[in-house]
């Protein structure tokens, strides 16, 4: 799978960090504004405190201006260490008493009337803060406005404001990347049920056709609802399908039967030999034909009752021993020894007598007619919280890379030749719907070649 | 000589007319080696104070020759001022005893900053910007002659001076050295801390120095001269350099540390904005902050540091720094103040009154 597939988890994590990028540069943003107002209201004060000093130094003696800088208007200003410091008194004639002659707020001088005046500006190349101050003086001449302008550099100003701008950056970004950190470990707690319901599905037997009841959050039920329906209209459809097989196979019984009954009503006397091996072969394949479909009766019988009957308790001896009967033909090649060992504790499972019957039987019949040379065994065991009905033959066996296979449906080893494919296929479903598993064990020395259906033990019996 | 042409030097500046033209003392200095770089110093300081600095200069940078232009510090100022606005050539550092004026410079942007592993050393009082350091240490001391003035009578605090001057004003009338505080901005540097240190005691002093008749010279050199001529008894306000370099060629001096305050005077040295060879003039600021730099200084040229003892023969604490009376010129904006014109003009009206009786 070379596409891009988009994951939910990335598509949340990408646009919680989006927000949060957003909202990381608006802070950001805000926190150099109010950094910027809080260093110009810290310096303003200093800057303001200066020219009050120097706006106080304006004296009236004898009718004209005295003007004497006081020093502690600079000591004051140069708090801020590396700021420039410019000024200039102006008399109320207009023109300028001393300082920078060519210094000139943007604010216009009759501003400061109504109180002090701050602004920004640049003067010889460099920005400055700006405050003018007046006052009313009167001299000889009539009274006038005199005012004092004082400007600073905005270094100070600006590194204060940089620093806290700086902390502020700081702390929003480790804010932003918990926030993150947290974002994205709540979103792959929370999207954990979509893998618990993945995984539910992937492990599901593929015949297991029952609803799903996983334990899912509420905004994954109409999902599993889905599923649900999907599984159950799944299933309706093979329910009919096997019903149709079970009639279709019920329906070719009764021909079949009259066909085999027929055949053995040929007389062969009258036969060349070539026509009479015509009429065994004939015989057999109907024979064949016979066995097929009963299989296939006795599968969809199988399924059936599991679907319509409930549970019981069954005794494994008696139920493998009926199998035993069933299987084991009267007419068995007289050479052959066969044995049934019931088990001396007599195990009880959960399970219905003749589905479980059926399956056995298929198991034996299997030995006898593909396996077993001069020697079958059935056994019942029971091996810890399992009961278990082992089928051993001296025959060659299965090999092991087969065992997978041959519990499919019609599949066999060697195929054509007298193999109907269903037997184990029927034993395995029997055996999982009641909680257990068909099983192989391989020839060994001195043990036989050996298939087992092992079912759990009933619960009381378990202890 | 030199002296005649710092005469003539204030004389064309005294002239209006002969402002546009500032002229300085010149002194050239071969490089060692195969001459690669030319560094221009304009300084307000004594040549003989600089020579043995330059010399080592030159040892650490063969390839250097140095042009040194001394002037007064006002002409220098003058010029820095012109350098700035583009009207003639700018030193690669300028050199001043007068910080003040350097302040005002570097306030007017006329300063490039520079920052190195020498420059951090400096203390905070002797740093502006980055772009004025002050590179020496120098008390304002009192000196004496000690054939005129018994030792039991040497004032040892500004105090002192006062009240010996007001006991006998007739004794010391036209006896009392100190610097034109008109001509020289140094002179008006100090006198304006000292009226900013110790308002009272410098109002009483100047009162005292009035009726003395006090002789006033544009140098500190011409102040010792006086002395060393039986002129003058006593002078205030000498740079201890100064004082120091005249103590040692004439032992007839003595010098005093004043016990009530000191103050002290750091030169300054600063790269103009528009120096041709702003990094040459770096390199050698960098040297003269150095440790080599100061112990050359206090070996040859300034005799005073901030961290060592007193030379021997100065009449004050050990140290100065620690016994807490030193007050240095803090390089920095209050400097400013000095350098209103306002206040300049109305300050040294003021002393003129005072001092010459007008």
């Amino acid at each position: 799978m070379t596409t891009h597939r988009s994951s939910l988890f990335a598509r949340i994590v990408r646009r919680v960090a989006i927000v949060l990028m957003l909202g990381a540069a608006s802070l950001i943003t805000a926190a150099w504004l109010y950094a910027r107002t809080a260093a110009d209201e810290a310096y303003d004060r200093l800057l303001l405190g200066a020219a009050f000093q120097m706006s106080e130094s304006l004296t009236v003696a004898d009718g004209a201006l005295r003007f004497v800088l006081p020093p502690s208007a600079f000591e004051l200003l140069g708090l801020a260490q590396r700021d420039r410091i410019f000024y200039r008194v102006i008399d109320p004639a207009g023109s300028t008493l001393t300082g920078y002659a060519d210094l000139e707020p943007k604010a216009p001088l009759s501003q400061s009337r109504n109180g002090p005046v701050f602004g920004n500006t640049e003067y010889r190349g460099a920005a400055v803060r700006t405050v003018t101050l007046s006052r009313a003086m009167t001299l000889n001449d009539g009274t006038g406005w005199s005012y004092v302008v004082v400007a600073q550099t905005v270094e100070a100003r600006q590194a204060l404001a940089s620093e806290l701008t700086t902390r502020a950056t700081f702390l929003v970004a480790v804010m932003s990347l918990l926030a993150l950190g947290g974002t994205a470990l709540a979103v792959r707690y929370s999207l954990r049920p979509v893998d618990v319901l993945g995984d539910a599905l992937r492990q599901r037997d593929p015949q297991d056709l029952t609803p799903m009841s996983a334990d899912v959050p509420r905004e994954l039920i109409p999902f599993m609802t889905s599923i649900n329906h999907f599984i159950n209209r799944l299933d309706e459809r093979v329910k009919l399908l096997q019903r149709y097989v079970a009639d279709s196979a019920h329906q070719i019984r009764t021909p079949l039967t009259a066909l085999t009954a027929q055949v053995s009503l040929i007389n062969e006397d009258n036969l060349t030999p070539d026509d009479r091996r015509h009429l065994e072969r004939v015989r057999n394949r109907t024979a064949e034909l016979a066995r097929f479909t009963n299989q296939l009766l006795n599968h969809a019988m199988v399924i059936h009752r599991f679907d319509s009957s409930q549970l019981a308790a069954v005794s494994l001896n008696d139920v493998a021993r009926k199998a035993f009967r069933t299987a084991i033909p009267i007419t068995v090649d007289p050479d052959m020894v066969v044995s049934f060992e019931a088990a001396e504790d007599d195990p009880v499972i959960m399970g219905d007598m003749l589905s479980l019957r059926e399956a056995i039987a298929n198991v034996i019949d299997n030995a006898l007619r593909h396996g077993a040379s001069s020697r079958l065994e059935v056994r019942v065991t029971r091996d810890g919280g399992y009961g278990r009905v082992e089928v051993s033959d001296d025959g060659p066996g299965i090999p092991a890379q087969e065992w997978g296979n041959v519990t499919k449906r019609f599949y066999s080893t060697r195929s054509g030749k007298g193999a109907s494919g269903l037997g184990f296929a029927i034993a395995s479903e029997v055996a999982s719907v009641l909680g257990g598993r068909i099983g192989f064990r391989e020839k060994a020395e001195g043990q036989d070649f050996c298939v087992f259906i092992e079912v759990p033990l009933a619960a009381e019996e378990r202890v | 000589m030199r002296l005649l042409l710092r005469s003539l030097a204030i004389f064309l500046w005294l002239l209006p007319s002969a402002a546009a033209a500032i002229e300085g003392q010149r002194a050239f200095f071969p490089s060692n080696g195969k001459e690669t770089e030319r560094l221009t110093i304009h300084a307000a300081t004594d040549l003989e104070a600089m020579r043995p600095l330059i010399r080592d200069f030159q040892e650490l940078r063969p390839g250097v020759a140095v042009d040194f232009v001394d002037y007064v510090t006002n002409d220098l100022f003058r010029q820095a001022v012109d350098a700035c606005a583009g009207k003639s050539r700018s030193a690669d550092i300028l050199l001043s005893s007068s910080v003040d004026q350097l302040v005002r410079l570097a306030n007017d942007g006329c300063a490039e900053a520079h920052t190195s592993r020498e420059t951090s050393a400096a203390p905070a009082w002797a740093n502006w910007r980055d772009e004025i350091f002050g590179f020496t240490f120098e008390p304002v001391v009192f000196v004496y002659d000690r054939r005129a003035l018994p030792a039991a009578e040497v004032p040892r605090s500004h105090e002192e001076l006062a009240d010996l001057l007001r006991r006998e004003p007739e004794e010391f009338r036209n006896r009392i050295g100190t610097y034109d505080i008109e001509a020289s901005g140094v002179g008006y540097l100090l006198a304006f801390n000292d009226s900013r240190q110790a308002p009272t005691t410098y109002g009483r002093l100047l009162e005292s120095l009035s009726r003395t008749k006090t002789v006033t010279r544009c140098c500190n050199n011409e102040v010792l001269g006086e002395i060393a001529a039986g002129n003058v008894r006593l002078a205030y306000n000498v740079l201890g350099s100064y004082a120091y370099a005249a103590a040692k060629a004439n032992p007839d001096l003595g010098i005093v540390v004043p016990g009530d305050y000191t103050l002290v005077l750091s030169r300054g040295a600063m790269i103009p904005s528009n120096a041709r060879k702003p990094a040459l003039g770096k390199q050698f600021l960098d040297y003269l902050l150095s440790s080599r730099g100061r112990a050359v200084a206090r070996e040859y040229s300034f005799f005073f540091s901030e961290s060592g003892p007193l030379p021997a023969g100065v009449d004050g604490p050990a140290s100065l720094m620690e016994s807490g009376i030193a007050r240095p010129i803090r390089i920095g904006p209050a400097l400013l103040a000095a350098q209103d014109e306002i206040q300049r003009r109305s300050f040294i009206e003021d002393w003129k009154r005072l001092i010459e009786g007008r």
